[in-house]
């Protein structure tokens, strides 16, 4: 089980939904991906680095082969998986303490969900729902979702510091250079090794 | 289409695992063994399919029961759920899966039911394919770049925050100049290593000190 590589926690979550719900949910992602304000909440936390929600219907399981099976469900099934940064608890506090009414209209559909307020028992629920990962592969191990955004700026503001830079007089230059440095110096923190947590 | 939030592809796919009651180990517990062995920094087959930013696998043993008065249910298979994040094509991405990790692939997926082999990729596209299942809402914090594009900009993060560090106070005429060649040592300079290396995962006694760039 390895639900940690690096500053990034992989979360699976599967939650049982009655069949006639599922549409409602699925209206509510509709409108979630068009309405692109209704994300600032979500992107304003500025720790997930990918998340998901996956319906998967009760007759929709793979079926590969004649001798595999046949599912018989009685319920649609709702998949969560995300990429965050941080300890679990942190993550599920905040999810709680910003997303709460979102959270809410998501999971709201699910069975014996139990509110994201109080979080304790939100907490007891997504324990008993998530399930570990068995393999986890990150590109940047050293890296927060935030670090990824300070890189890819300084990066922007370099590519256009650097073609004009060159052609300037020394006195020029450093005029730039200053406002080039100003725009840059928030984001110049290094990446680091993980703190070790759970 | 929710699969993809920009420039980044969510994929997720469930495999059925074999059942088979005659096997001394079954398929979900050698499976289980080989992921929990499999190199997860710059070793890793993900960090040969250099377009992959997150990527996991799971053994889906089964549904859950969330207690009374849900109905109690199982699924009658195991699935290995692959769950990943990349920048491109999907068609292009499982394609390289099959070309550049052909004893990963094949090592994970003949554990699945109707798994066709890798010699035949189109077959195997076919396949994983046939296994996806859309999803339903997927969000990517940053969404607009490749994964060569953001770690090309760690690399000029670390590099510009030594470089500035290193030449403070020094007269224009030279800072310019030597400004100049940090540019061009940047663009020859290899990029970090996808998946990083050990280290970066070790208890924190065990860290060697971090170094500087050169």
């Amino acid at each position: 089980m390895t639900n940690i590589n690096g500053k990034a926690y992989a979360l699976n979550a599967i939650t049982p939904m009655k069949p006639w719900k599922t549409p409602i949910l699925k209206l509510f992602f509709f409108l979630l991906g068009a309405i692109k304000p209704l994300q600032n909440d979500l992107k304003n936390l500025s720790f997930i680095h990918f998340a998901r929600w996956v319906v998967v219907g009760r007759n929709q399981f793979p079926r590969l082969s004649g001798k595999q099976p046949q599912e018989q469900l009685r319920y649609d099934y709702l998949l969560f998986f995300s990429n965050f940064n941080g300890t679990w608890n942190q993550y599920i506090d905040a999810f709680s303490a910003v997303l709460s009414q979102g959270l809410d209209l998501v999971w709201r559909w699910s069975e014996k969900y139990p509110g994201s307020r109080p979080v304790t028992g939100f907490k007891r629920y997504i324990s008993l729902v998530q399930f570990d990962t068995d393999y986890y592969y990150n590109v940047y191990p050293r890296a927060a979702t935030n670090d990824v955004k300070a890189a890819l700026r300084v990066q922007d503001a370099l590519d256009h510091f650097a073609s004009a830079s060159q052609s300037l007089s020394p006195a020029d230059f450093e005029k730039a250079w200053l406002e080039f440095l100003v725009r840059v110096q928030s984001d110049l923190g290094s990446t680091g090794m993980a703190p070790v947590g759970t | 289409m929710a699969n993809r939030s920009g420039q980044v592809y969510g994929l997720t796919i469930l495999c059925p695992i074999i059942e088979n009651d005659r096997l001394d180990i079954c398929h979900s517990m050698e499976l289980r063994w080989y992921l929990g062995h499999l190199p997860r920094d710059h070793k890793s087959p993900f960090a040969r399919i250099s377009s992959t930013y997150l990527a996991r696998l799971v053994v889906m043993d089964d549904v859950v029961y969330v207690g009374a008065p849900a109905c109690e249910e199982h699924l009658k298979s195991r699935y290995l759920v692959f769950e990943t994040n990349f920048d491109g094509d999907l068609d292009e991405y499982l394609t390289r899966m099959a070309r550049e990790t052909p004893e990963f692939v094949d090592a994970v997926w003949k554990h699945c039911v109707g798994y066709p082999g890798i010699s035949d990729t189109a077959a195997f596209v076919a396949y994983m394919k046939k296994c996806q299942v859309p999803t339903t809402f997927f969000f990517a914090d940053v969404n607009n770049r490749t994964v060569e594009r953001t770690l090309k900009a760690f690399q000029t993060q670390s590099a510009l925050a030594h470089f500035i560090e290193k030449h403070q106070g020094k007269p224009p005429a030279e800072m310019q100049r030597e400004f100049g060649a940090l540019l061009l040592s940047m663009t020859h300079a290899p990029l970090p290593l996808p998946g990083g290396d050990e280290s970066d995962r070790m208890p924190q006694e065990n860290r060697p000190q971090e170094k500087s760039p050169a």
